[in-house]
C-alpha cells in the first residue's frame, strides 16, 4: 500500500509499504477516507520531538471504514465507518476505567523514553513517533488500530468524512480544553492560537456557557474565519500588545480562563521570541513556550489556564511567580478521546458543532508532501489539509 | 603577569572543586539508586500496581496460558503441586543456557523462588491490596549474584536480571488489565530490511525495564 513516510527532519516521501494486519484478537483493520494534518505533526517532522526513525508513517487524525476486525471485536463489525480517537487505551486500566484514556498504562509499548524524561509514561499514540509508543499512522491506505473496540466509534450517518475526521482529535481536543476552564455560564474565555484546535475550542467554550469568547493569533485571514464562523472577539498579537488588549476589553479584570492551543512552536514578535527561538534552535530548551506566558500573565486573578498545546521537555522563564501568586488553576494534557467522541458525535449530528471548514485543503495521499508544506507555512488560507488516501 | 597567574589559580581552583562536586554527586546518586549490596547480594524491590482485587490476580497466576504468554519465550512454568512449581527459563546472555528454579507458595499472596541450577538468584512476591480501591500491589524482591562488570554488560545487553524484573512485571500488569502486552515491532512502515533492524533494536532500548 502507499504511505506518507518520515525520511528526515523536514523530509516527508510517499512509499511503498507493507499493508498492516491483525495481529491482536483486539485489533481492527481501517481503510482511511480522511487524514488530517495536525499542528503536533510538524514537531514530530522538524525533530524537535527526537524519537522519529526514518520510514515512520505519520498520521493520528483519522476515519475510515473497517476492514477486517480481531476475534475479540465486539462492538466494531466489516463494513462500519469510524472515526478513531487518536491515542491508544486498553481500556481495562484505572486511568481507562476512569475515563482518563491518554494517561492509559498499557498502550505504550516503548515506555523508557517517556519514563525518563516525565516520569511515567502516558499513553501510546498511532503515528506519532516511537516515544508514543512507535505505532504506524494513518496517513496510508490502510491503519491498524489496537482496542478497536475502545478506540473506534460508528459514525452516524449525514455526517461527512471531512467533518467527522476531526473528531478523531482536534475536536475532542477543543472540548477537553474547554472543559477543563470550570465554565459555569457567564465567562470570557482567550483563547490562543485559531487554528483548527482552538477553533474547536472557542466552539465548545460557547457551548459550555462561556459569554464572550476572545481568539488570539497573528494571521489575519484565521482570525477573520474564526470571527466569521464563531462570531468570537480577535485579537492579532502582531499588531496589539496582547496583555494590555485583554485586559482592557475586560475592563481590567482579565479573561476568566485562558485557553492555550499553540503548542511548542509559538510564534511571538519581539526580544523575547529571538531570545526563545535560539535557545531552542540550540536545544538548550524543548519548547517555545511564548504563548503559555501570555496566557498566565493575562488571566484574571483565580482564574484558570488549559493547555492542549503540546509540549515536551523544559521550558525557560515560566511566569510560576504569576501563576502562584495569583493563585491560578493549571490544567493541561492530551484529550482522552474515548471520553468525549461519543457526546460529539451527537452534536454534530445536531449540528451544533460544524468543524467542516476546517478542511480547507483535501488533497490524494500523493501530494502529502506538499499538503505538509501548505500547511505549515500557512499558505493559501489553509487551516487543515486533509489526506484522502482511497 | 599577577593577574594571570592569579586568575589561572583561581581557575584550577575552580575546575578542581567542580570535579570533586560532581565525582561526589555522580557517586552519591549512583549510591542512592537500586539495586542495594547487602552481604555479597545485590537487592532490588520492585512493584506495580494492577487494577484488579488480589483474588483476581492469584487468579492470573494459576492461570498456565496467560502466565506462559506473560513470561514470553524466556520462561515455562510446571506445576509439581498447590505449593510448589519449576521454572525453567532460557538466560539470554548465556545464549540458550537454560537455568531451573523451585517456586514455593508461602502463604496467602505470597511466594518465594530460588533459582536451583544456574545463576545465583532468589526472591518473594507478595501482593498486598492497593489503597483507594486501586487494586493491588504486586511487590517483588529480588536478589542476585553479580558484579560491577557483569552488572555494565547485563544493562548493556537488556539482560540484567533488574530490567527483566521490571519487564516481567509490565507484562504480567498488561495480561491481567487488558489480556494482551500491545506490540508495535512488526507495524509497517518505509524502512528496508537493515533499517527495520536498527530501529528494532531502538524498540528493545525503549522497552526494556520500562513500566507504565
Amino acid at each position: 500500500m502507499r504511505a506518507l513516510c518520515w525520511e528526515g527532519v523536514g523530509k516527508l516521501k510517499v512509499r511503498d509499504v507493507p499493508e498492516p494486519t491483525v495481529r491482536a484478537d483486539g485489533d481492527i483493520i481501517v481503510k482511511v477516507r480522511a487524514s488530517s494534518v495536525c499542528g503536533s505533526d510538524l514537531h514530530l517532522i522538524n525533530g524537535f520531538l527526537p524519537a522519529m526513525r526514518e520510514g515512520d508513517i505519520l498520521g493520528h487524525e483519522f476515519m475510515g471504514e473497517v476492514v477486517e476486525t480481531g476475534p475479540g471485536v465486539r462492538r466494531i463489525a466489516v463494513g462500519d465507518r469510524v472515526v478513531v480517537g487518536s491515542v491508544v487505551a486498553c481500556g481495562g486500566c484505572w486511568y481507562c476505567r476512569t475515563e482518563q484514556y491518554s494517561l492509559c498504562d498499557n498502550s505504550n509499548p516503548q515506555p523508557v523514553f517517556t519514563e525518563k524524561l516525565w516520569g511515567h509514561s502516558p499513553a501510546g499514540i498511532l503515528g506519532y513517533s516511537h516515544a508514543a509508543g512507535g505505532y504506524s499512522g494513518s496517513h496510508a491506505e490502510y491503519v491498524r488500530v489496537p482496542f478497536g473496540d475502545i478506540g473506534a466509534f460508528k459514525v452516524p450517518d449525514g455526517v461527512p468524512d471531512d467533518s467527522v475526521v476531526f473528531a478523531s482529535d482536534a475536536l475532542p481536543t477543543g472540548w477537553m480544553a474547554a472543559d477543563f476552564c470550570g465554565l459555569t455560564g457567564g465567562e470570557v474565555v482567550a483563547v490562543w492560537g485559531a487554528g483548527g484546535v482552538g477553533q474547536m475550542a472557542a466552539r465548545a467554550a460557547q457551548l459550555l456557557g462561556a459569554e464572550r469568547v476572545i481568539m488570539v493569533d497573528r494571521l489575519p485571514e484565521r482570525l477573520a474565519t474564526a470571527a466569521d464562523r464563531l462570531g468570537v472577539e480577535t485579537v492579532n498579537y502582531a499588531e496589539t500588545d496582547v496583555l494590555e488588549a485583554l485586559r482592557e476589553m475586560t475592563a481590567g479584570r482579565g479573561p476568566d480562563a485562558c485557553i492555550e492551543a499553540v503548542g511548542m512552536e509559538a510564534h511571538d514578535v519581539g526580544p523575547a521570541y529571538a531570545y526563545d527561538r535560539a535557545k531552542q534552535a540550540t536545544r538548550t530548551q524543548l519548547d517555545r513556550p511564548t504563548s503559555v506566558r501570555q496566557a498566565i500573565l493575562a488571566a484574571r486573578k483565580g482564574g484558570t489556564v488549559s493547555i492542549v498545546g503540546v509540549y515536551a521537555g523544559f521550558v525557560d522563564k515560566f511566569p510560576l511567580g504569576a501563576a502562584m501568586n495569583k493563585a491560578l488553576v493549571l490544567r493541561m494534557g492530551q484529550m482522552h478521546a474515548q471520553r468525549y467522541i461519543p457526546m460529539l458525535l451527537e452534536r454534530l449530528v445536531a449540528g451544533e458543532i460544524d468543524p467542516a471548514y476546517l478542511a480547507t485543503h483535501p488533497m490524494s495521499l500523493e501530494e502529502g508532501a506538499r499538503g505538509y508544506e501548505i500547511f505549515e507555512k500557512k499558505q493559501d488560507g489553509c487551516l487543515r489539509t486533509v489526506l484522502h488516501p482511497a | 603577569m599577577t593577574t594571570s597567574k592569579g586568575a589561572r589559580w583561581a581557575l584550577l581552583g575552580a575546575a578542581t572543586v567542580t570535579a570533586v562536586g560532581v565525582g561526589r554527586a555522580v557517586a552519591r546518586r549512583r549510591h542512592r539508586h537500586q539495586p542495594v549490596k547487602q552481604d555479597g547480594w545485590y537487592v532490588v524491590r520492585r512493584g506495580v500496581t494492577v487494577d484488579r482485587p488480589v483474588e483476581a490476580v492469584i487468579g492470573f497466576w494459576t492461570d498456565q496460558e496467560r502466565l506462559d504468554r506473560a513470561l514470553a519465550e524466556w520462561a515455562t512454568l510446571e506445576r509439581i503441586d498447590d505449593e510448589h512449581w519449576r521454572c525453567v527459563a532460557r538466560d539470554d546472555s548465556g545464549e540458550g543456557v537454560e537455568w531451573r528454579a523451585d517456586i514455593t507458595v508461602t502463604g496467602p499472596g505470597r511466594l518465594s523462588w530460588q533459582v536451583t541450577d544456574g545463576p545465583e538468584q532468589q526472591g518473594t512476591v507478595e501482593l498486598v491490596t492497593a489503597p483507594q480501591g486501586r487494586g493491588t500491589e504486586i511487590r517483588a524482591e529480588l536478589r542476585y549474584r553479580s558484579g560491577p562488570l557483569r552488572r555494565v554488560l547485563g544493562l548493556a545487553g537488556d539482560h540484567e536480571p533488574d530490567l527483566r524484573l521490571r519487564d516481567t512485571l509490565r507484562r504480567v500488569k498488561s495480561l491481567i488489565e487488558c489480556g494482551q502486552i500491545i506490540e508495535t515491532r512488526r507495524d509497517p512502515s518505509g524502512r528496508g530490511r537493515m533499517q527495520e533492524r536498527a530501529t528494532d533494536k531502538v524498540r528493545e532500548r525503549l522497552s526494556a525495564g520500562g513500566r507504565a
